[in-house]
């Protein structure tokens, strides 16, 4: 194993050189006495070059996909092409201010309706909005259009209940509940929605159903028609759980399956970085039908000139301020272009084949639960490794020594030990030969060391039980030391 | 086409060999005919050049504010960016990373979350912060939602100042839990809370929370939001603050709020036409396991050396399901990272002297364009900041802004809401606001123009 990460020791910035001034700020004319701030901000005084020292040893202390793979299932961790971070920091793009005149910012507004469009054709659906920040932000905003759908046919008082399979997402429920709507799972049937365990559930309490597709077991539910027929049969919407496209790009797409919502994941399927957990983007997208209750504002063409439409009497309103993250739908739209007609289809392609070429090669070490043939990613189950005492997390941090990131871990809950693994189509054959041998070094390695993992990281296996039991969340929490 | 996707023809056939099939669309098998598509009419992609050409075009059909003299700001201020910002979130091993949910591969994303987390602590005066949410209008969104959790009542007072697009958000963050959102209005003079109408609004009773802000959405800072909480009792009071104000005003914790939240983008993020922004959030620590959004928490590692970690993981979607404190998953990491390197390189004698520096120019363009007949600056006589409402008789507020622009002057953003049934309530007003470069010739372009728009109207 040659792999180490840097190991800094890095101070917290406080600690660089602890503030001392307690003295209050200059008071600000017009400010009266009691609502000035009594004591300086105790945050300290460092030059650039401690600054820029401080954050560029905290990089060396962190995983990314330019320095190596990650693996992580339904997160789609493809490359971010270089060329859409030049093009988001082009003044045009920057320097502009959302309340800028419109004749100032055409630019913009093509670009959010010329993305639109594209986004309409690759999904299917005609109506889209670019205000959602992030994938639950589009299911928030997708369940408050169901509820004014249901409001409007005078439904909403007994269609109360959103069904899910149970190898849904956790927003998918968290978003139902925070719409104010009960939810109820459907059991899986070998990975995939059981169609009876469905039609018994659906009936004149269901609003709607949330489905991914491929499913987050990697795999395509192929009775995606029937169970739209049951759904719409039943007098329910059908959502589409967009975080996973990146396997059916320009094969199949939500609204030629059925669906009528769908909430699609730039920071994922259109390579726009995740930046450690954010930004992301939540584009939304509906049928012709529901696209009056999209959030204000709509960006509408006429003649040559674009304009903001706020009139839009059925609109549920904002769901966020101004229009989206337009950094990223910038990013994104480069993407697209970039690719085009072709390039969709050899994403879905290339993507489609390193899933199944690494899930047949790690399915030699450890039990793929469902059929062979997935989508973007496959699951394993670690299962047969607690004779030995090992548990999957016990293999992620081994794997971590290797220089790659972990899979997903735990998650679909419907599989003991669950790995979740996907390579996207921006990862070489080499890397997945390179990923199989680590893994194989991994998985057979001797139950001391799988225990003792990490070893070359920055840190050794962090402590999360006292982090949760000894709760320290702030400089404050260190200064007061306080516990519980 | 860019060069995104290995070009390994011989690979890619090596791997069907292993697959036992001819072709990747036997790996499509299980697609139905019934739902496949033809072409999706897209276009052919396009070499990097002619995508770099292409969207160079189109982002140069957008005028900068920069080639104005600009006084739009709001929720989302033009702040100067230092360089080294940019260069530190330009580190690919933070911008390209993925949720730190293996701490010890992201020990870098999590020690910074654990600063930015202690300098909106700082800030606020609070016990707790998250790792971020995504502007500040759905964090508000979110301080509602976490007041319902603690307290009963389904009635959550704003103050009739809110910017409409936050009050938007907040009444679709209510639609769920069956809150509504109720203004209280505000005192003609001075724009400060009308506390009379408080008190009888909370006579009536089924309040859950309220929201102040701090300066308000018509730039006043309220002389009387310490007083809120003795009216409040043990009802939750939630204060949307300004970031760069609380490092001049004294932070709400410590004269009552509960939960204090701010968009975070004038620390350290250029406007991009809105987007990304960043919501920050702070609560009490009794609340903290009410509260929403990702958290960081400090720890050891089995050698007792400190180590950094996601925790209280049990709130949150992927555990709780249904039952979690909000759906958010995807946050804002990346620009929290911008905040607290803005700040720290800044550092607070920097941030108090950006205040004052602000603050003047403000008062000087409050002096000058009060002297233009018919307009009112500011309208309202509670002290300000770095932004005031600004009212007039006529012409009308987007004629006024229109023949401003025509003299290059970006003069500021109304504030009623444009939708249709929105409601008169400001529709002869605006926010003006000032920025570091805004200079002396600016603000005499301004009161020219303002002079030459007026003229004749009234």
């Amino acid at each position: 194993m040659s792999f180490r990460q840097a190991r800094w020791d890095e101070p917290l910035i406080w600690e660089l050189r602890p503030p001392t001034e307690e003295a209050p700020p200059e008071p600000i004319p017009g400010i009266p006495e009691r609502m000035r701030r009594r004591r300086r901000l105790a945050w300290p005084e460092l030059s650039e070059l401690e600054v820029v020292r401080h954050y560029t040893r905290l990089s060396q202390m962190n995983f990314g996909i330019d320095t190596s793979a990650y693996p992580l299932g339904s997160c789609t961790m493809k490359y971010n092409p270089k060329i859409s971070e030049k093009l988001a920091r082009l003044p045009g793009a920057q320097e502009v201010h959302p309340y800028q005149p419109e004749d100032t910012v055409q630019g913009s507004l093509e670009l959010i309706w010329r993305l639109e469009r594209a986004l309409a054709k690759i999904t299917g659906l005609p109506e889209i909005s670019l205000q959602p920040a992030a994938g639950a932000h589009g299911e928030f905003a997708a369940l408050l259009i169901i509820r004014a759908y249901l409001k409007g046919r005078g439904e909403l008082d007994r269609r109360t209940e959103i069904l899910l399979p149970d190898t849904a997402h956790g927003t998918n429920p968290a978003s139902a509940a925070m719409a104010g709507f009960t939810t109820r799972e459907i059991a899986s049937k070998d990975g995939c929605v059981d169609l009876e365990a469905l039609r018994a559930a659906v009936g004149p309490t269901t609003a709607g159903f949330m489905l991914t597709n491929p499913n987050t077991a990697g795999l395509f539910e192929s009775e995606i028609p029937e169970i739209a027929r049951t759904v719409h049969g039943a007098g329910g919407l059908l959502y589409y759980d967009g975080a996973n496209l990146n396997a059916i790009l320009g094969v199949t797409n939500p609204g030629r399956m059925g669906f009528d919502l769908a909430h699609l994941n730039l920071h994922k399927t259109f390579a726009t970085p995740h930046g450690g957990g954010g930004p992301g983007a939540g584009v939304l997208a509906v049928t012709a039908e529901l696209g009056r209750f999209l959030p204000v504002p709509r960006v509408v063409k006429s003649g040559r000139k674009f304009h903001f439409e706020y009139d839009r009497p059925d609109s549920i309103g904002k769901i966020k301020t101004a229009y989206g993250n337009f950094g990223l739908d910038l990013r994104a739209y480069a993407f697209l272009l970039s690719h085009g007609e072709e390039g969709m289809r050899q994403i879905s392609r290339r993507a489609v084949l390193n899933a199944n070429y690494l899930g047949k090669k790690l399915g030699e070490y450890l039990p793929r639960p469902f059929r062979a043939l997935v989508k973007h990613e496959f699951l394993l189950s670690g299962t047969p490794l607690k004779a030995q005492g090992v548990r999957t997390l016990d293999l992620a941090k081994r794997l971590l020594d290797e220089g790659v990131h972990a899979p997903t871990i735990y998650f679909p809950s419907l599989v003991d030990e669950a790995l979740m693994i996907e390579m996207p189509e921006t990862e070489s054959v080499r890397e997945l030969d390179a990923f199989a041998d680590a893994f194989r070094r991994a998985v057979t390695d001797t139950p001391e060391n799988l225990h003792a993992a990490p070893q070359h990281l920055s840190v050794g296996r962090v402590d999360e039980v006292k982090a949760a039991r000894d709760l320290r969340l702030s400089w404050k929490d260190l200064r007061e030391q306080r516990t519980g | 086409m860019a060069r995104w996707i290995p070009y390994e023809p011989a690979e890619e056939a090596r791997l069907l060999g292993e697959l036992g099939i001819s072709s990747t669309e036997e790996l499509f098998a299980d697609i139905p005919r019934s739902v496949r598509l033809g072409r999706l009419g897209i276009g052919a992609g396009k070499e990097e050049p002619e995508v770099a050409a292409f969207l160079e075009r189109m982002l140069g059909r957008n005028r900068s504010y920069r080639g104005f003299s600009t006084f739009l700001g709001g929720r989302t201020p033009i702040r100067y960016v230092p360089a080294a910002v940019d260069a530190i979130l330009s580190r690919s091993e933070f911008y390209t990373a993925y949720t730190p949910y293996q701490p010890e591969a992201s020990q870098g994303m999590l020690q910074a979350l654990f600063e930015f987390q202690s300098l909106w602590v700082e800030l606020t005066g609070l016990d707790a912060a998250n790792a971020s949410l995504y502007d500040g209008a759905t964090a508000a969104g979110e301080a509602m939602l976490l007041s319902r959790r603690l307290h009963e009542g389904h009635r959550f007072l704003v103050p009739a100042s809110l910017p409409w697009e936050e009050r938007s958000v907040l009444e679709n963050y209510g639609v769920g839990a069956g809150v509504r959102v109720e203004p209280i209005p505000y005192e003609p003079a001075s724009g400060r809370l009308d506390l009379v109408s408080l008190r009888s609004s909370l006579a009536a009773g089924d309040v859950c929370g309220m929201l102040a802000e701090m300066p308000n959405g018509l730039g006043g800072v309220d002389d009387q939001l310490p007083e809120l909480k003795a009216l409040l009792s043990d009802i939750p009071l939630t204060v949307l603050a300004d970031p760069l104000a609380l490092t001049v005003l004294e932070p709400p914790g410590n004269w009552g709020a509960d939960i204090v939240v701010a968009e975070g983008q004038g620390f350290g993020l250029a406007p991009s036409f809105g987007g990304p922004l960043l919501g920050l959030l702070a609560c009490r620590r009794e609340h903290l396991r009410l509260s929403p959004g990702r958290i960081v928490g400090a720890t050891t590692d089995r050698e007792q050396r400190r180590a950094f970690t996601l925790t209280l993981q049990t709130r949150e979607q992927h555990i709780r399901r249904s039952r979690a404190t909000s759906n958010i998953c995807t946050n804002q990491s990346l620009l929290a990272l911008a905040f607290v390197a803005y700040a720290s390189l800044v550092g607070p004698r920097g941030l108090e002297r950006l205040a004052a520096n602000l603050s003047e120019k403000a008062r000087t363009l409050a002096s000058q364009l009060s002297q233009v007949t018919g307009l009112r600056a500011p309208q309202f006589d509670a002290p300000y900041l770095w932004e005031f409402a600004v009212s007039l008789q006529a012409p009308s507020v987007p004629n006024f802004l229109q023949r401003l622009r025509r003299a290059r002057v970006l003069g500021g953003s109304p504030l009623a809401d444009p939708r249709a049934g929105g409601g008169a309530g400001l529709a002869g007003s605006y926010l003006a606001s000032v920025h570091e470069g805004t200079t002396d010739r600016d603000i005499a372009k301004y009161v020219r123009a303002a002079r030459a728009a007026t003229e004749g109207a009234s």
